[in-house]
């Protein structure tokens, strides 16, 4: 489990800003949603905590250290937006890519791939290749792939956008199972408002570049998430707020 | 499936069927044109002197193939990195690429003498432009978010390119070596012809070629068939090998002739 801790943050590329003055506290073990329209900064905020890009100003502790830390520790696990599997790799060589490169750095309590990939259903595709898979079934072992590095801290940036909506809703149901009772913390982007709630302890509404603040709506719906949240009146009142806060952001 | 094997096969026996009627037809005068059942008669009556020169020639132009390949990795790793070795590489490569090499062969074979030597450092030499070329993008195919994996974990350049950049130019190679297969036999047929060397398919044809006996063109176009079976033998293992090393690429999946 990682906390994150960000204090005014920002970040430009030449002259456009493109996150401003960001503050926020994480708490380990939470799973926290950056939703606002596109173009916003809200991939740059991730990508900024994973270590892959570095901010202009302001502060930012993954577990008390700096992102560059926590990625060398292998302590941080990327999903992102497409799969990107290596085309010459089996299924289960694809899950074991990111356990066969730096190795030094392998946690001892590393997760089993293999497990992992019958877990989300892919025992029997271990020795197929990527262009022999569905999109969803590609963007499972992206997953299973950044679970195996038993990584306290997951990004995914909008790992599901590619995906048709029956395909999206049964990969929402699988990520609730693998990350609840896991401990993991998760920053997770995403442009679809009931993704975010259904998924979510925490929503964090950004407006458009460069990306504020606007809103930070705390998902009081029980854990484990059933199927059918959708249909709680408590989640449509939180999508209703969600998107108001989007709105608002949305007007100058 | 059972047809597609037979296309080819049929297309090379009316080729030959054409061209042993056309000479017997019109009388073709000796030197100009053989037919093709006189020419393998002949190869066949000398057989071992053939092999053994197909042989010599086959060292010639596949260890040049693959001295310029290994040499183009290495090279092509380095430009890949370096946006400005790759520039300054760059006029070096093109300038040896259209040079025809026929043009200075001649200074080659001089300088380093008749037989394997100077056969080997003209396929090397020539065929390692296309094959640099082909490296340097293969290795930059890769996705920008593939190398944004490796690296949210730190891993080497030498892990990546190893595990992503070398495998993603595989397709590309291959491709340049089916050009360059040509290219090769080529220029270690020619330089075998060079300088009165004794060995290779590329002496038998020179001398074939430069005298006047009665068999002479027999010689030569038995010559000729032979490096054409070399040929067609070399481009044969490349696509098995291929297959089977690239049959996740999308070129190797649909069916092919």
């Amino acid at each position: 489990m990682s906390n994150v801790a960000l204090g005014g943050l920002n970040k430009s590329f030449g002259e456009l800003a493109v996150l401003d003055n960001i503050s926020l506290e994480i708490e380990s073990g939470s799973f926290v949603s950056f939703i606002g329209p596109s173009g916003c900064g809200k991939t740059t905020l991730v990508r900024v905590v994973a270590g892959l890009e570095t901010a202009s100003s302001g502060s930012v502790l993954v577990d008390g250290a700096p992102p560059a830390v926590a990625r060398s520790h292998k302590r941080v696990g990327l999903v992102p937006q497409q799969p990107g599997l290596l085309p010459w790799r089996t299924v289960r060589a694809n899950a074991h890519l990111l356990l066969d490169v730096n190795r030094a750095a392998n946690p001892p309590d590393a997760a089993n791939p293999n497990t992992l990939l019958r877990e989300v259903g892919l025992g029997d595709f271990m020795e197929a290749y990527p262009h022999e898979l569905s999109g969803g079934m590609q963007q499972r072992v992206a997953l299973v792939r950044a679970l195996s590095l038993h990584a306290p801290l997951l990004v995914m940036d909008e790992p599901f956008a590619a995906l048709d909506e029956i395909t999206r809703s049964e990969m929402r149901s699988l990520l609730n199972q693998l990350v609840e009772g896991r401990g993991v913390t998760v920053l997770f982007v995403t442009h679809n408002i009931s993704e975010a709630i259904a998924l979510s302890d925490r929503v964090i509404v950004c407006s458009p570049r460069p990306a504020r603040i606007v809103a930070d709506i705390k998902v009081d719906l029980p854990r484990p998430r059933a199927r059918d949240i959708d249909d709680e009146p408590r989640f449509v009142e939180l999508c209703a707020d969600v998107r108001h806060a989007l709105h608002g952001a949305m007007r100058p | 499936m059972k047809r597609h094997s037979i296309a080819p096969l049929a297309g090379i026996v009316i080729f030959i069927g054409l061209w042993e009627g056309f000479v017997r037809v019109f009388h073709v005068r000796k030197f100009v044109l053989r037919a093709p059942s006189s020419a393998v008669n002949y190869l066949w009556k000398f057989r071992t002197d053939y092999l053994e020169a197909a042989w010599v020639t086959v060292q010639h132009s596949m260890i040049g193939l693959l001295l310029a390949l290994l040499i183009a990795i290495v090279i092509g790793a380095l430009l890949a990195s370096n946006r400005f070795a790759e520039r300054a590489t760059q006029p070096i490569l093109v300038l040896v690429q259209v040079v025809p090499w026929i043009a200075y062969v001649s200074s080659v074979v001089l300088w380093l003498g008749s037989g394997t030597a100077p056969a080997l450092f003209m396929v090397t030499l020539v065929c390692l432009p296309a094959f640099v070329f082909a490296t340097v993008d293969g290795l930059r195919s890769v996705e920008p978010a593939t190398l944004e994996l490796m690296s949210s974990v730190n891993a080497s350049r030498r892990e990546v390119l190893w595990r992503v950049r070398l495998p993603s130019a595989a397709p590309t190679l291959f491709t340049t070596a089916r050009f360059n297969v040509g290219l090769a036999l080529a220029i270690a047929y020619y330089v075998e012809g060079a300088n009165f060397a004794k060995e290779g398919i590329g002496a038998i044809g020179r001398s074939a070629a430069s005298s006047s006996d009665r068999f002479a063109a027999d010689r030569l176009w038995a010559a000729v068939f032979s490096i054409a079976v070399v040929g067609i033998s070399a481009l044969l293992l490349l696509s098995l090998l291929e297959r089977s090393v690239l049959h996740w690429h999308a070129a190797q999946r649909t069916e092919r002739p």
